[in-house]
């Protein structure tokens, strides 16, 4: 059979699984959205190429398939850059198809040529410059397996016009060659070192799990779930490790770092044993580190060995596939009750909230916690960036895995309203609640184009506190309270924009929500929920720059 | 950190295909670790390249270059050789007019180092010169005030000894 190349690769990304794009056409990628539709794959049209990205993105990270998105040679490509960047921090499987030039051109400054390969190279995980057609299939499966394997990230495939258009015979196909990712191998020596780990586990006196993103990533779920109830072992999470286990007796203690509860983040500064599972130790994690956890010995489990004993040293380390990892360390935790051990968090958990140290979010907070009771549990919760972020991480209880999906390692502002319509459309069967504030929310405004022509039943709430509240709260505490140039505006009406959309919306006060949020919860559609909010609505504790994760600053919110 | 600066040499097996050197320059490129030598050639497999590199640097900091260099999906190995468990060569060609002054002192130099003449072109003369580091150096020394026009050298290349 003869084929295109576009064909080809829409072909092969079908035969891999893939079922919906995210994107925007180009001329030298119309080859491919010629025969989209004959291939079965479902092709989404965004309102700008940084919002395919994030929409593959959110799609990755709500089902836990790869994401794929495409966008035309030059600006085109270039308008992905935010979206693969945020990718790439936070591991994401996702492809990125791009336009280029024909290969005849490439180097001469042709029209809309950029080297995006160039542009990309330390955001992706790699990259393929297809030149011949008969490598089209292998290329598209290496970039998939790539993507998806060890520790995933974003692949750029860049697609020449001429190589699209070409035709190719199945029989003149090369069947790729170079080498397998390598699987990653759990051998003898991994076990000795597994053992070592559940060893100095089994005799800790105070242990703490640290459960980074690598725990989503690698779908260990259960496995992560099982090892704390049989060891009795309480567990903190980066950011980016929220929603990766529910455990409903409290052996979850929060968040840790910069933006973390003041009960994670002393119990882990008393540990005398951590184990980290999928967590890289970032700066926002530990905050100072050579103050971090200072009585505890650290053991790390990570499918990527740069991760270990990158940011900190560690004691004992396995390289391992978390989910496989987990299964066997199950066999050798002892049953414990480690009674002393939980009375002493107790303790500190009746004085943190008689104190209120842990209830910093304001109205906003409550709002949020609102807005979980009144929707379904199988709800994804996606943020954007700045207080918003912090105050939906702080107040939802994810309780489902996947549960909550936010941009925290580029921690880009614009990520949520684009990535709520790739995770709605991924996860079929759950609802999607978006938090943004108003900077954030401007920054992909035009999604609600998309999000009003498909009709994607996202939930949008729209913090409005007329600033770019996080910067407002740090210039509040480290700038003397000089607010430059981090005030928006209320001068805007985000609900008749919303409805200019054809997007249902309310405005409510974060003191008196409920009516909006009834409303919200309750629309068969898409709504917006524009959720005004006093601009010294905080969040606390916060660590400050340069001091320790128990050098915190309280503070209440009005 | 500790500051205990000394030569890395790196030797890495790679796939040998475009981009892969942009790919590993860049990781040196974007962590600041500087490279004094680097040197890229096919191996037996014709799809696998062995690139050397050496550098002066903080043994810590090496280690974070090859744990970056480890996660390039192009890069199949990453080995530090350490000198007494490898062995290095490097080569250096030395372009020389001669003439009647230092006619004398030059072949006394080709015999005693055993520098190979490979090209004579009218009176100017390009010799090769193979050893390690030192060796090489040595001659260029001994070779700089008899006029040396040019040189190009090669960087070291190794391999681990006893396989
Ligand atoms: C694209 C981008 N630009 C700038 C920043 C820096 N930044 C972090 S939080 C923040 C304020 C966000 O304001 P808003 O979206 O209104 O959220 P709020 O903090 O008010 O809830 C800014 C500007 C960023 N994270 N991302
Ligand atoms: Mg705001």
């Amino acid at each position: 059979m003869e084929r295109t190349g576009a064909e080809i690769l829409l072909n092969t990304l079908s035969e891999e699984g893939v079922s919906e794009i995210f994107g925007y056409p180009g001329a030298s990628t119309l080859a491919i959205h010629d025969c989209i539709n004959e291939t079965g794959i479902k092709h989404l049209l965004v309102r700008h190429e940084q919002a395919a990205a994030h929409a593959a993105d959110g799609y990755a990270r709500a089902t836990g398939k790869v994401g794929v998105c495409i966008a035309t040679s030059g600006p085109g490509a270039t308008n992905l850059v935010t979206g693969i960047a945020t990718a790439y921090m936070d591991s994401t499987p996702m492809i990125a198809l791009t336009g280029q030039v024909t290969t005849g051109l490439l180097g001469s400054d042709a029209f809309q040529e950029t080297d995006i390969i160039g542009i990309t190279m330390p955001i992706t995980k790699h990259s393929f410059l297809v030149q011949d057609v008969r490598d089209m299939a292998s290329t598209v499966r290496e970039a998939i397996n790539i993507a998806t394997s060890g520790r995933p990230g974003p692949v750029v495939i860049d697609l020449p016009r001429d190589v699209l258009a070409a035709r190719c015979n199945d029989d003149e196909e090369g069947g790729g060659g170079f080498l397998e990712q390598q699987e990653i191998h759990f051998g003898e020596e991994e076990l000795r070192r597994l053992k070592q780990i559940a060893r100095l586990l089994n005799e800790s006196e105070r242990p703490v799990l640290l459960v980074g993103g690598g725990v989503k990533l690698s779908q260990a779920f259960t496995e992560l779930a099982d090892v704390i109830q049989k060891g009795n072992i309480p567990f903190v999470t980066t950011m980016m490790g929220i929603g990766s286990v529910y455990t409903p007796n409290g052996f979850n203690l929060g968040l840790i770092g910069t933006h973390g509860t003041d009960l994670a983040n002393r119990i882990v500064h008393q540990s005398d044993f951590i184990l980290a599972v999928g967590a890289r130790f970032s700066d926002r994690t530990t905050s100072v580190i050579e103050e971090f956890a200072p009585l505890a010995t650290i053991a790390q489990i990570d499918v990527d060995p740069t991760s270990i004993g990158k940011n900190i040293k560690t004691d004992i380390s396995v390289v391992s596939d978390i989910r496989v990892a987990l299964q066997e360390l199950l066999g050798l935790v002892t049953e414990k009750k480690r009674e002393d051990w939980i009375a002493r968090i107790d303790r500190e958990r009746e004085r943190i909230a008689k104190e209120g140290s842990d209830d910093g979010c304001g109205p906003a907070g409550e709002c949020i916690r609102m807005v979980q009771e009144c929707m379904p549990e199988k709800t994804i919760a996606v943020t954007d960036v700045g207080l918003n972020q912090i105050w939906a991480i702080r107040s939802w209880k994810v309780k489902i895995p996947r549960g909550l999906i936010t941009p925290g390692g580029l921690g880009t502002m614009g990520f949520s309203v684009p990535a709520s319509m790739g995770a709605r459309i991924g996860a079929i069967d759950h609802e999607v609640v978006v938090f943004t504030g108003d900077g954030g929310f401007f920054m992909n405004i035009q999604e609600l184009a998309t999000i009003g022509f498909y009709n994607i039943p996202v939930k949008i709430v729209v913090f409005n506190n007329g600033n770019l509240g996080m910067i407002r709260q740090i210039q509040h505490h480290f700038y003397n309270s000089r607010y430059r140039d981090s005030r928006l505006s209320d001068l805007v009406d985000i609900t008749e924009i919303a409805k200019g959309f054809g997007i249902p919306s309310e405005k409510v006060a974060a003191e008196d929500p409920r009516k909006g949020i009834e409303k919200l919860c309750g629309s068969e559609g898409p709504f917006l929920l524009e959720v005004v909010v006093d601009e010294n609505n905080y969040v606390y504790p916060i660590i400050p720059p340069g001091k320790s994760n128990v050098e915190m600053i309280y503070g209440r919110s009005e | 950190m500790k500051n205990e600066v000394k030569e890395h040499v790196i030797s890495m097996l790679v796939n040998n295909r475009p981009g892969v050197l942009a790919r590993v320059a860049g990781v040196f490129g974007r962590l600041g670790y500087n490279i004094e030598s680097l040197c890229v050639a096919e191996t037996i497999s014709p799809k696998v390249s062995r690139i050397t590199s050496v550098s002066k640097a903080d043994p810590a900091f090496t280690e974070k270059v090859k744990k970056q260099l480890n996660r390039l999906v192009d890069v199949i190995s990453v080995a530090e050789l350490e000198d007494d468990t490898s062995a290095k060569r490097e080569m250096m060609l030395i372009g020389i007019t001669i003439d009647e002054k230092n006619r004398p002192e030059l072949s006394r130099a080709i015999t005693m180092f055993g520098c190979t003449v490979i090209s004579m072109k009218d009176s100017y003369c390009i010799l090769q010169v193979v050893g390690n580091r030192g060796d090489v150096e040595t001659v260029l020394n001994f070779l700089t005030p008899l006029g040396v026009k040019d040189i190009a050298r090669t960087g070291a290349v190794a391999l681990e000894s006893g396989a």
